[in-house]
């Protein structure tokens, strides 16, 4: 929900920005017209643009998410071996937790009882 | 096939944050897609292959092979030629130990990319999984001659030199990796784990130790909540300290910087004490923490 309201405040920034833009030009242009002297932008204008861009920049820190922390270290005080030393790329299958799945045959090997049973005949 | 009452985004979120993680948990992957994502694999978009290869792997890894192949067929059809999938493919015949089949696989990946570097690792991998260490070393080295940068090939060569006991070759390979990663408190701990064992070595014995101090010191400097660097901060100060070749004043620095391990160590474990457990009792051990001649 508070992603929309962030999409829909960047929307609204943007679009009161590109109307503040044009009022002004459009401001120049009527100022040409009349032959007054131009000398600055009225402020309705001016007020119009700042606060667009101010919701503009809250609009697009919502959108982004949050920042990362700055200092590297910070990132792996929690990591252990296990996740930083991972090396997916040399992954190899040849391991014991083969057995663990339910698809796992044993290989069939000779128990002590056919020993016996070879002795005794 | 029965499906538990996940929210489908949220395992998606957690495949993605797994991904991106690099960590390696195979069979919880395995039962998620299983159970849930399975079913809403249309509503993935463009995310669903980079999970269907996860899965792949993760079937190859847990041996749920039936799951693996199904991916792989899906991956096969929308990616038709693809090197990536021809990977795969590889790794499916070494998960089934036709190793000589899956080199001859990679070793075709290559004449056809000569810059495909995974495939190359995916060689070495094979030579690992036979157990021909040695070989695997050499196919490592000179894998690394053309991609000095990989950091992932230079972790593999280092616990390659450690199963073979090179130790020293082992500890260059940590100092190529700390080099690259300086802020990294995990790689200065095994460096100095690495030195610390090379203590019997008749060059330089006490010169390890006192490089091990060092490290383990810069470990906890990085990470206090380092218990693995603290606890080898004590051992190797207190090995140092009762070697015949230490100064007086050497000693002293480096009991009470011994002294002053034990205390972190003593409130890292009182701060997560609990009912059933006491921290007193380790408080006790400690005194008989040494190392011994017996294996």
């Amino acid at each position: 929900m508070a992603v929309v309201w962030a999409r829909l405040a960047f929307l609204a920034g943007i679009i009161s920005l590109f109307h503040a833009g044009y009022s002004a030009a459009q401001h120049r242009a009527y100022m040409r017209i009349t032959e007054q002297e131009y000398t600055s932008l009225p402020t309705d204008i001016g007020v119009q643009g700042l606060m667009s861009l101010l919701l503009t920049m809250y609009g697009i820190l919502h959108i982004a998410g949050d920042f990362k922390e700055i200092r590297a270290n910070v990132q792996l005080q929690n990591k252990s071996w296990e996740t930083v030393g991972n090396r997916p790329t040399f992954y190899t299958f040849a391991h014991r937790g083969r057995a663990l799945s339910p698809n796992y045959i044993p290989p069939k090997s000779k128990s002590l009882l056919d020993n016996i049973e070879n002795i005794s005949s | 096939m029965a499906s538990l009452d996940l929210d489908w985004e949220e395992v998606r979120e957690q495949l993605r944050a797994w991904r991106e993680d690099n960590t390696r948990h195979s069979e919880e992957v395995i039962d998620m897609w299983e159970y849930c994502l399975k079913h809403y694999k249309h509503k993935l978009g463009d995310e669903r292959w980079m999970v269907e290869e996860q899965v792949v792997v993760a079937g190859l890894d847990s041996y749920r092979l039936d799951i693996a192949e199904h991916s792989l067929v899906a991956l096969n059809e929308q990616f038709p030629g693809s090197l990536r999938v021809r990977k795969l493919k590889g790794m499916r015949l070494e998960a089934l130990e036709r190793f000589d089949e899956a080199m001859d696989v990679y070793d075709s990946i290559i004449r056809q990319d000569e810059t495909n570097s995974t495939a190359r690792k995916r060689k070495v991998a094979v030579l690992r999984g036979q157990g021909r260490i040695a070989d695997a070393i050499k196919e490592l080295t000179e894998y690394l001659k053309i991609f000095m940068s990989d950091g992932e090939a230079w972790q593999e060569l280092c616990d390659l030199y450690l199963k073979e006991g090179d130790y020293s070759k082992a500890a260059f390979c940590m100092e190529e990796l700390i080099l690259t990663n300086p802020h990294n408190h995990l790689y200065y701990t095994r460096y100095a784990e690495i030195k610390y064992t090379q203590r019997r070595d008749p060059k330089g014995g006490l010169d390890n130790m006192e490089i091990a101090r060092s490290y383990f010191c810069q470990a906890a400097k990085l990470n206090p909540g380092n218990v693995r660097a603290l606890y080898g901060l004590f051992l190797s100060c207190t090995q140092v300290s009762s070697s015949t070749k230490c100064s007086a004043q050497k000693k002293k620095e480096t009991q009470q910087l011994a002294t002053w391990a034990l205390k972190e160590i003593a409130d890292r474990y009182s701060k997560c004490r609990t009912n059933a457990m006491d921290g007193s009792k380790i408080l006790e051990t400690f005194g008989s923490l040494s190392i011994t001649e017996k294996a």
